[in-house]
Parts: structure tokens; C-alpha cells; sequence
């Protein structure tokens, strides 16, 4: 996959559609868009309603949903209509504007960070939106827009628990908002770029080869330590166990997202969701090759969307394992433990290449 | 951890005193005798409460208060202070309070046990004796506004009682220091995911810390004791103790009230039921905790947890065994005056296996918990150190079971007090120094392997048992009807902690004063001890290790 040969999604529509000029750009863009975006909320409305319940239930010892339509499928639809038929409750003195922005925001920031994710080919498409030179910063720029989202909702709820929530939210994102980009610049050390394409290229090479397989360089495997870091600071960052502590159900109750109901709610689960996927998803182009796997180059697409489910089951595993940490364990593993392990990590990295290189 | 180990028993404090002895002790603090069928009892004046307590707690060894009964008469009311001690809960001493019927006071004993505070809170509410030099006298089970207080005698029920939302108090205003002070007041319950059942906690919070925690209770006040005083005591009473602690612990609780009423008729109860008893009882207690692991997973892992599953599966099958035996799965009503309902069930055989099996699976579920919950590393760091309860506060609150014995409090009735089958078992208590949440879950989960030696043993004894001496039930009359003026308080150990009642006889068939000494309600009471300073996690974590069932703390 070179970085000037492959033509990114929109150039894709507005040559096939034929679209010339500014407008055809625009048209094309938002075209492009608009699929990226449908797909990776196809994504989250299979995962909501059913795969998570399908592997929790895996997890648990349990069936789960397995009555409506074949695997039980159709209680995607159900679903569905089930949470959007619900009554929207306003409760008295929330702060209006901040309290139905929230719940968009969230999403949106998630989404926003796809548009620079080269999620690999299917057949003659490039799921690519926009691989500008500083890539790897704007989807850590864009995901941090959630925590905003959530400080909005926990402030703006005029409620106690979610207050609380919101604030553990704030606190818990400054603690590994920091180690995560760190790791992340080590990465930026060994490829030499932010551009996104650029990253995943520089894990195409053959790191060594055993029994005939060809080992590729893969961050994950050039850099384990900063790939478990990378890893657990995701968590945090995307709010799971051990570290789901701005919702901690059974503590207050869900933080910042108790006071919402109905579509509300389910643009808060769908950002959640969404955030998850864009977890995976920067950790599959930083860590994991992007869309590199066995098999033609077109149908990388596949690999990518494999890597983004697998750590979408990794975060379901990690809630139905794990123990929560309390807040301030979380705050004392943050910038006592991660932070400094981060830096070294980044210290080291840019020795070692400083040595080689 | 530098909490020093629990006090080794003072030799003068388990010498047993005869009753003249203790009434040479008290002199002349000592007004009358009143005997229990459990206990000598002493009649005193209700200005001398604390003095007298004091002398039988410091010189006597009396350390556990175990519960205080109010009750009133045709001519007086009456508190009885039921004394045991932590080292051998067979010495008793019951201390009567009487008070004037037109002016019912007496001195409060929460100066020397501090468990007194919600005891006599409660004999205020529901009988209306007031106690002097009580910190904090006002209703515990009933709303604030309540008329009238419905156990004394000229209670009115017709009249219509309203109890008002008082939606815009602000309870940081009379009870903070200072104006300025930043902390924030929040109600955690009694709707809330952690509070395991409608247990309303006032908290008030320092960031996320805990400054003050205030457990309101009484949401679910069912007159438990009221419903046993009308039923007679052959057949209408056993029914109820299932309701207390409904989480599978009926047997255990139904064991309560059979020993207390069998000991007040004196009834026999034939050896073969009393294995059969010890079995069932102790498959109660398999399930009870396996439902507090599930619950205490449940709040320290957030929900969707395995281990929540896991625990109710094991659970699950322990159901059906008492379900086999007893015919129900939750309210098993399955003890009788003088024995149980009917025999195990046929073919035998097939109900042996099948416990067998239980048995046989249990250690290995027992260390996948070990695996997956008490050997987790971010599981300890939550909660070793967290929800400290010293030994020594444990017994000022009369804590029980295994939320003494995770202080490292040695006590346990079925030892100590046997009764049943368990004296001739082999078996263990089950202790830990640990004093915190983690210790707690820990005794929980020891003691279902030492609860599945029992049943071992049991089923072992059961199925040697020669065919023509499987005598369920003794034989006890139709009406019972103890002697008049009759008084005694029994306890068994339940899922826990310590499950007493008091009855006095009047000579009809159906007991005068009906009281239930719940452990549930002296244990929630320490929560405030181990909750303060901690974070809100550690609070949720400290009343999950507790193992509440509300249902047996409001009655």
C-alpha cells in the first residue's frame, strides 16, 4: 500500500461518478462520508443489541437473546423500535441546550475520528476518507472531544450522581489522555510520520520469519510494552472495566448518563459503541498493521473490521472478568504508574532508533 | 494492616457466675429477679441502666448486648436488655427495665453498648418507651410523622396516618459544622443498584469521599413481629420467619423460631429430624452465600460480571435440592414444632446422589471463585484495607456471623450454643483477621466448604439410618399453650449472624411479645464505621460484604 498510489474513497466516487470540479469534491466527500459513517454504525447496532448480549451471555454461562428470528437477530429491529418508542424524559432544571447537545456530541466526536482511519480495501475501494499529514493527531484530538460530551451531560443533568460521573470522566481522561499519546508518539518515532497511511505502511515490512511464516513488523510486535500500555490506556480512555468508573453502575448508579432516556440514551450507547470502534480502530492502524493480513491486499477491508470486533470482544471480556478500580486507584495508576511508563517507554524507543536508524 | 489481634478472653470474663453471684455483684441495683427460661433476669430501676450494664459488662464479661426487647403490661412497660458473652454465648443475663406506664422512661444503654442506639430507637418507635441520655432518640422504622406507636396497647390503627415527602429539606442544614463547608449531600437510595433492596443511606460527601453516612431503614416494615403475635404457635407462626431473610435462607430462620417455641414448650425433637434439620439448614447457608459472593462481585465488578452467573448457577443447584426436600424454592416452611414437615424424598437414593454431586462439583466452583474473584489483583486492591471494622467495635455493635468473624470475633452458635446436629459433627468456624470487605467475602466462601462438610457427613448419617427409627416429628399437641408468664430468647446461627427471638407465653396459644433479634439490623448498623473516610466505592463495597437483606433489618 503506497502512499501516493492508492486513491482515497471520495477521489474513488467522484471519478466513478463522474463529478468535476469543487462541487463534485463536495458531493463526493459527503457521499463517501455518509458510507463510512453507515458502516460503522451497522457496526454498533449489531454489537448493542445483539452481539453484546450474545457474548456477555457466552461469558456468563448464559443463552441470551435466541427467540427472535434465526441466532435471535431480529432483536436488532426490536430493539430498535423498543428504545426509540420510549418516552423522552426532561427532567426539571436541566440545563437546556448543554443537555440535548450531550448526548450528540458524543457520537459525532467518535465518527469525526473515523474520517481519518485507513480501514483498508474492498475489491476497488479504499475505505479511507482523509489522510492528512497529521492523522494520528487529529483522531486523538477528535476522540477527546467525548470527554467534553460527558462533562456536558454530568453537568448539565442537575443531578448528584451524574455530576459525579462527569467529574470522574474529566479526571480520569486528563490521567490517561497523556500516557496514551505518549505511547502513541513512540509509534511515531519508529514510522517517522503522523500521516496514517504513512503508519500503516511502515508495519509492512518482514520482521523475521518463522517456519516459513512471515512475522510482519506489526508494532504490537516490534513494541509488546507499548502495545499493553497503548492497550490499557484505550480502556480507560474509551471508559471500560477495569476502568468503566464515569458510569460505575452499582456506585452511582449510571453517572453521567443516569438522567437520560429514550433517543437520548441511545445516541449515548451509540457513542459509546462508536468510541469502542475507534478504539479498536486506532489501535489496529497504530499496533496491528491497519488492514494488513493474509490474503490479496483487497480484501483488507475484512482484516480491519476482524481487528476492530476483536477488541471490541477484548473490552467485553475485560467487563465480565474484571473488577472496577476505584477512582483514585485509577487517578494514582494513571500518573503514577502509566505515565512514567509511557515516557520511558518513549525515552527508550527514541534511543533505540536513534542507535539504529 | 495494624489492627492488633482480637483480645484474647480475659479469665475473669469467662468465668461463669452464678445467678446469686451477679445479684451479689449488682447489690442493690438489683430490685427484683425475673427469670427467663434462658437466663436469670434482674429487675432494676430504669434510672440505673447504665450503671448496671456497665458492672455486668466490665466486671462480669457480659460483652454482647444482643438485642433489647420492649414490651408493656396491663401496669407498666418494660425493656429487657438480653446480655450474652462473646466467649461462651451460653452465659446469658437478662436485665428488666420497667417503666411507669403514664410516663414510660428509662435510661438508654447506648453510653456502654453502642448497638443499644438502634435497638432502643426502634423500642421507641413501635412502643413508645422514651430513653434518657439517647443520642438521637426519633423513629427508625416508621416516617418521622407517625401517630401513635402501634405495638403499645392503647395504639389506634383506625386513625389515618399521613407521612408527608419533606421534598425541600435540606438535610446538610441543621446537622454541619460550618457554613462554608463544600461537602454535598446525597442520597443513595432507596432506589439505587448497590443497596440490595430499599435501604435509603443519607451520605455526605467530601468529593468523593465520605464524610458522613446516616443508614435510614423501615422501607420495608412489614410488622413482621405484630403478624407472629397474632398467629398461634403450633402452625400460623412458622410460615413467617421464611419472609425475614428471604434470600434462600428459610430453613435457617424457620430454626429460629422452632427452637426458641420447642425450648419454650419443651419440646423433643427426635434425632433423625435434627440430622435432617442440620442439613437443610446448611444447605440454606450454601445458597445465602453464594448469593452475598454473587451480590459483592456485583458491586465491586460493576454489572455484567461472570462471577455473578457463576455463583447463581452453584446456587441454582443447591435450590434444587431444597426444592427436592422441602417442596418450595424460596418460602419453604418446612420445620414443624417437634421436627419437619415430611420425610427426604423417594427414592432416597436418587436424592443422596444427587446432593453428592453438588458436593462433589463444589470445590471446584469453589476455587474458580478463588481464581477469578479472590486471587484477581485489582479485587484485593479494592478491598483488602477497605471497610475496616475492629473486633472491639464489632462487639459494641453487636455485629454477627460472618461479618464478626471476618473481624476475627471467634463466635458462632453453632458452636458455642449448639443445638441440632452440629455438636456431633465435624466441622470448622471459620475465622479471619482481616477486619475488611476482603476478609468478610472470605469467610463467606470458607464457610460454604465447611457448610458442604456438614451436609456430607449428614447425607452420610441419613443413609445408614435404620428404617424403623426415621421419626420425623415428636409428638406435641394440637393447641400448645406454654405456661403463663413464660419469657425466653433463643438464637440460632443464621446465614448472618446471630437470629434470636423472644417470646413470653400468656398462657394462651399465641405468644404476648413476639421479638426478633435480626443481625442483619446490628450489622448494617457498623456501616457508618466503616464507611467514614472511605470513598463511595468503599461504601458500596462495606454494605455488599455486610450482606443485608432488608426484608430482615425493617422486619
Amino acid at each position: 500500500m503506497g502512499t501516493a498510489s492508492v486513491q482515497l474513497f471520495p477521489e474513488f466516487i467522484a471519478e466513478t461518478l463522474g463529478l468535476p470540479g469543487v462541487i463534485g469534491e463536495v458531493v463526493a466527500a459527503l457521499i463517501a462520508a455518509a458510507v463510512v459513517g453507515n458502516v460503522v454504525l451497522a457496526f454498533t447496532g449489531v454489537a448493542g443489541p445483539w452481539a453484546k448480549r450474545k457474548i456477555t451471555a457466552a461469558f456468563t454461562d448464559r443463552i441470551a437473546v435466541n427467540r427472535v428470528g434465526p441466532f435471535g437477530l431480529l432483536i436488532i429491529p426490536a430493539s430498535a423500535v423498543q428504545l426509540l418508542a420510549k418516552e423522552l424524559i426532561v427532567p426539571e432544571g436541566v440545563d437546556r441546550p448543554t443537555w440535548d447537545l450531550a448526548p450528540i456530541v458524543l457520537p459525532a466526536s467518535a465518527l469525526l475520528g473515523f474520517s481519518v482511519i485507513p480501514m483498508g480495501r474492498l475489491g476497488p475501494i479504499n475505505f479511507h476518507l482523509a489522510d492528512p499529514e497529521v492523522g494520528l493527531a487529529l483522531v486523538f484530538a477528535f476522540a477527546s472531544i467525548a470527554s467534553v460530551s460527558l462533562v456536558m451531560a454530568g453537568y448539565a443533568s442537575n443531578n448528584k450522581y451524574s455530576m459525579l460521573g462527569g467529574l470522574r470522566a474529566v479526571a480520569q481522561n486528563l490521567a490517561y489522555e497523556i500516557p496514551l499519546i505518549v505511547t502513541a508518539m513512540s509509534v511515531v518515532i519508529f514510522a517517522g510520520t503522523l500521516r496514517m497511511s504513512g503508519i500503516v505502511a511502515a508495519q509492512e515490512t518482514v520482521l523475521f520469519s518463522v517456519a516459513g511464516f512471515d512475522i510482519p513488523s506489526w508494532y504490537a510486535f516490534v513494541n509488546p510494552f507499548a502495545f499493553v500500555l497503548f492497550l490499557t490506556a484505550n480502556m480507560a480512555e474509551i471508559g471500560r472495566n477495569p476502568f468503566d468508573i464515569p458510569e460505575a453502575p452499582t456506585e452511582i448508579v449510571a453517572g453521567y448518563q443516569t438522567e437520560y432516556s429514550s433517543a437520548y440514551f441511545v445516541l449515548f450507547y451509540l457513542g459509546e459503541f462508536v468510541h469502542v470502534f475507534l478504539g479498536g480502530a486506532i489501535i489496529a492502524v497504530t499496533f496491528l498493521g491497519g488492514a494488513a493480513g493474509p490474503g490479496p491486499e483487497s480484501i483488507g477491508f475484512l482484516w480491519f473490521v476482524v481487528k476492530i470486533w476483536g477488541f471490541f470482544l477484548f473490552t467485553q471480556w475485560a467487563r465480565s472478568a474484571l473488577p472496577r478500580v476505584r477512582i483514585d486507584q485509577l487517578i494514582e495508576i494513571g500518573w503514577k504508574g502509566m505515565l512514567v511508563l509511557s515516557f520511558a517507554n518513549l525515552v527508550l524507543t527514541a534511543v533505540i532508533v536513534g542507535v539504529i536508524a | 494492616m495494624s489492627l492488633e489481634a482480637p483480645d484474647t478472653p480475659d479469665t475473669d470474663a469467662a468465668d461463669e457466675h452464678t445467678p446469686d453471684e451477679l445479684a451479689a455483684l449488682l447489690g442493690d441495683l438489683v430490685v427484683d429477679r425475673d427469670d427467663h427460661l434462658n437466663a436469670p433476669g434482674f429487675v432494676i430501676r430504669p434510672d440505673t441502666v447504665q450503671e448496671t450494664l456497665s458492672v455486668l459488662k466490665e466486671q462480669a464479661g457480659y460483652d454482647h448486648l444482643s438485642v433489647v426487647t420492649a414490651q408493656e403490661y396491663e401496669n407498666r412497660y418494660e425493656s429487657i436488655y438480653h446480655l450474652k458473652k462473646f466467649d461462651d454465648p451460653t452465659q446469658e443475663v437478662s436485665v428488666v427495665v420497667p417503666a411507669d406506664t403514664d410516663d414510660p422512661v428509662s435510661e438508654s444503654a447506648e453510653p456502654v453498648f453502642r448497638t443499644a442506639d438502634w435497638h432502643e430507637r426502634e423500642a421507641y418507635d413501635l412502643m413508645g418507651i422514651e430513653y434518657d441520655d439517647h443520642p438521637d432518640l426519633r423513629r427508625i422504622l416508621l416516617p418521622e410523622t407517625w401517630q401513635g406507636h402501634p405495638l403499645s396497647m392503647d395504639y389506634d390503627k383506625d386513625r389515618p396516618q399521613i407521612a408527608t415527602l419533606p421534598e425541600h429539606a435540606n438535610p446538610l442544614e441543621d446537622h454541619h459544622k460550618d457554613a462554608k463547608s463544600d461537602t454535598m449531600f446525597l442520597n443513595i437510595g432507596p432506589h439505587h443498584p448497590a443497596t440490595h433492596g430499599v435501604l435509603h443511606l443519607k451520605t455526605t460527601l467530601d468529593g468523593e469521599q465520605v464524610v458522613d453516612v446516616e443508614p435510614d431503614i423501615g422501607y420495608l416494615h412489614r410488622c413482621e413481629e405484630q403478624m407472629a403475635q397474632n398467629g398461634t404457635y403450633r402452625h400460623q407462626i412458622m410460615p413467617y420467619p421464611d419472609r425475614w431473610d428471604y434470600i434462600s435462607a428459610g430453613l435457617l430462620n424457620e430454626w429460629a423460631y422452632a427452637r426458641a417455641a420447642e425450648d419454650l414448650a419443651d419440646i423433643e425433637v427426635p434425632e433423625y429430624a435434627q440430622v435432617i434439620r442440620t442439613m437443610g439448614a446448611e444447605m440454606c447457608r450454601i445458597a445465602a452465600h453464594m448469593l452475598a459472593l454473587a451480590t459483592f462481585a456485583l458491586d465491586v465488578n460493576g454489572d455484567f460480571t461472570a462471577t455473578f452467573m457463576y455463583a447463581i448457577n452453584d446456587r441454582e443447584r443447591v435450590q434444587n435440592l431444597l426444592e427436592d426436600l422441602t417442596g418450595q424454592r424460596l418460602m419453604f416452611n418446612y420445620f414443624r414444632l417437634g421436627g419437619v414437615v415430611w420425610d427426604l424424598p423417594k427414592p432416597r437414593e436418587e436424592f443422596f446422589s444427587k446432593t453428592r454431586d453438588f458436593l462433589d462439583q463444589l470445590p471446584g466452583s469453589i476455587e474458580e471463585y478463588h481464581n477469578l474473584v479472590t486471587a484477581n489483583e485489582i479485587f484485593q486492591m479494592r478491598t483488602i484495607d477497605t471497610g475496616i471494622l475492629p473486633p472491639d467495635v464489632a462487639k459494641d455493635y453487636g455485629a454477627t456471623g460472618p461479618v464478626a468473624r471476618g473481624s476475627g470475633v471467634d463466635y458462632d452458635l453453632r458452636r458455642d450454643d449448639p443445638y441440632g446436629y452440629y455438636d456431633e459433627l465435624d466441622w470448622d468456624v471459620v475465622t479471619e483477621a482481616g477486619c475488611d470487605n476482603y476478609s468478610r467475602l472470605l469467610v463467606r466462601m470458607r464457610e460454604v466448604e465447611e457448610s458442604a462438610k456438614i451436609i456430607g457427613q449428614c447425607v452420610d448419617l441419613l443413609e445408614d439410618w435404620p428404617e424403623d427409627e426415621r421419626t420425623i416429628q415428636a409428638n406435641v399437641p394440637r393447641t400448645l399453650r406454654p405456661d403463663d408468664d413464660a419469657e425466653i430468647y433463643r438464637a440460632v446461627e443464621a446465614a448472618k449472624g446471630e437470629l434470636g427471638i423472644y417470646m413470653r407465653a400468656d398462657g394462651t396459644d399465641k405468644p404476648a411479645r413476639f421479638k426478633i433479634r435480626s443481625p442483619c439490623f446490628s450489622n448494617l448498623q457498623t456501616l457508618p464505621e466503616m464507611a467514614n473516610g472511605e470513598y463511595i466505592p468503599d461504601v458500596i463495597a462495606a454494605l455488599g460484604s455486610l450482606d443485608i437483606v432488608l426484608g430482615e433489618v425493617d422486619r
